[in-house]
């Protein structure tokens, strides 16, 4: 009778909701601390577009566009592919003992999509630094880029949860993520349109829908099969 | 069910029909695609094989994530398979002749691009099974992969024809086949004959070789050699 | 036992055949050019022979593959 939860909290909702909040900070912190991250996409996005600015200048928007999201495709590899293969075979069992697999899982997709969407941020700084900017309306892209970060993060940190399984190797990752992504970069590079384009097509609403449906399912996904992962 | 004789007879009766009325019976006379329309028997037909296996390949990932029989992971491994070779054929039997109608082997059509993300996934399935060792775990992350991309590859190909079809406004000046160009001559050909015919051929070359794998496991368990059965499995 | 068998499948066939005779076109009045002289000529019997050869020998072919693992199997489970 002198359990403890029965003064507390009741576990279920609160506490997962806080063990995705520890977890969360944990990464952050790590992140934080050692910037590995961060720094090292940092210069890989500067740099890439400045082989790019000395290879073609400006480019006109329809290349624009189709770099960017390559780009950002890339990026999410790089950046998502270490939040699983960083944290050595001890230190994941011993998170999904303390927090068990969904809090976990969700807590790495929170994470990554918050990277991502800053990642996404700072590349398009630099594109339209370097690259100059074909949009008439650079806002909205601002929005949409942020959409295609979450929608990237969250395919690929299922798959670096794959591949950290199989075997320590980011190669892996995209062989297994590069045909998944196809869909959701053609949706991205069609929603694009309504930064590129003065005259507005029509369906571009529905196709924003259908991402958000896809991203929704991913995350239901993961959480129905993270757990059989983990399993061992 | 396996070892039954009767679906198998009936899969011969489906396809020598296939054979037969696909050439003997007069299909409709439409510019461009003139005879070659009767392709429709054999080249469309894989697609459905293939569709089919990838299904049934998902289903024993499932129950084998539920169950964590070792049978189910060679069931879904096999399937995928089956589902990769006729998707090879699709593809190939396509691009032969979109060069001859459309004029090109590759046009990029949305349904091409749609197949070849299929088999790219599937094909991707097994690297990423070869890249293990241990069996167990191999039949897991497997089969996990397998729901993954399965559950992917169901809206990709339902939004890719949305997407293209925008890209190039006025519609595909080329004369693809849709549902409206089969006539009631070519369905009764097509429906009941070419594809159970060919998805049965599909599901007993799989069994077939998902009992050859179990016959060689169990052989392995009786005489272990383990590098060697291994590498045998893996060929 | 499985001679019960083969006698509804063959009738399915001539159920089949009877359908696509009867969704004969009722005459097609179309000038595409299809290759009604190879047809009329009755090559395309030769055609279909050959094709049916080739079937038939395939199926030949995975049935033996099939009864030979059987007694494979057979032989698995009386040792």
């Amino acid at each position: 009778m002198n359990s403890p939860y029965i003064c507390g909290p009741k576990p279920g909702s609160i506490s997962s909701a806080k063990h995705i909040l520890t977890l969360f900070r944990k990464d952050l912190l790590l992140e934080i601390r050692q910037q590995y991250t961060f720094y090292g996409v940092l210069l890989y996005v500067a740099s890439t577009i400045f082989v790019l600015y000395l290879s073609m200048g400006g480019p006109e928007s329809t290349v624009w566009k189709g770099l960017f999201w390559m780009m950002q495709l890339f990026i999410c590899v790089n950046a998502v592919a270490k939040s699983f293969l960083q944290e050595g075979k001890g230190r994941l069992l011993y998170f999904y003992t303390i927090a068990g697999p969904k809090d976990f899982i969700l807590s790495k997709l929170l994470f990554n999509a918050l990277l991502m969407i800053l990642m996404s941020l700072v590349s398009l700084g630099l594109f339209v630094l370097m690259l100059g900017n074909p949009m008439p309306n650079p806002l909205s892209f601002v929005a949409i880029s942020c959409l295609g970060g979450i929608s990237l993060s969250l395919v690929f940190t299922f798959l670096a949860a794959i591949a950290a399984r199989a075997q320590q190797n980011a190669a892996l990752m995209a062989i297994l993520g590069f045909p998944l992504i196809i869909p959701q970069l053609l949706l991205l590079s069609k929603i694009s349109n309504i930064a590129f384009e003065d005259v507005l097509q029509g369906g571009l609403a529905t196709m924003s829908a259908v991402l958000l449906g896809l991203d929704a399912m991913i995350i239901a996904l993961s959480l129905i099969l993270f757990p059989f992962l983990w399993k061992d | 069910m396996i070892r039954q004789k009767w679906w198998k007879i009936l899969c011969g009766v489906l396809l020598v029909y296939t054979f037969i009325a696909g050439f003997l019976g007069s299909v409709p006379a439409k510019p461009i695609l003139n005879e070659t329309i009767r392709n429709l028997y054999f080249h469309v037909a894989m697609w459905f094989a293939m569709m089919v296996l990838f299904t049934v390949s998902v289903i024993y990932s499932v129950r084998y994530l539920r169950t964590n029989n070792h049978k189910y992971d060679i069931y879904a491994l096999e399937y995928t398979r089956g589902g990769i070779v006729f998707g090879i054929l699709g593809f190939t039997t396509g691009s032969i002749w979109a060069r001859w109608t459309w004029g090109a082997f590759w046009s990029s059509d949305p349904k091409q691009l749609g197949a070849v993300i299929a088999l790219l996934i599937y094909l991707a399935y097994l690297v990423l099974r070869n890249s293990m060792t241990d069996m167990d775990k191999r039949a897991r992350i497997g089969a996990v992969y397998n729901i993954f991309a399965f559950a992917m590859l169901m809206p990709t190909i339902w939004i890719i024809p949305r997407l293209m079809e925008s890209l190039h406004p006025g519609g595909m000046g080329n004369p693809a086949l849709d549902t409206h160009d089969i006539d009631a001559r070519m369905r009764v050909v097509f429906w009941p004959g070419a594809v159970p015919g060919w998805t049965l051929l599909g599901v007993w070359i799989t069994t077939l070789r998902i009992r050859l794998a179990i016959l060689t496991e169990k052989k392995e368990d009786l005489h272990p050699a383990p590098n060697q059965a291994r590498k045998l499995r893996n060929a | 036992m499985h001679k019960k068998i083969y006698k509804p499948l063959f009738t399915l066939l001539a159920c089949l055949m009877a359908i696509t005779l009867w969704a004969q076109p009722t005459g097609d009045t179309s000038k595409v050019e299809m290759a009604d002289r190879f047809r009329a000529d009755g090559k395309i019997y030769v055609v279909i022979a050959v094709l049916v050869t080739i079937l038939l020998g395939l199926f030949i072919y995975v049935i033996r593959l099939d009864r030979k693992i059987t007694k494979l199997e057979k032989d698995f489970n009386n040792k």
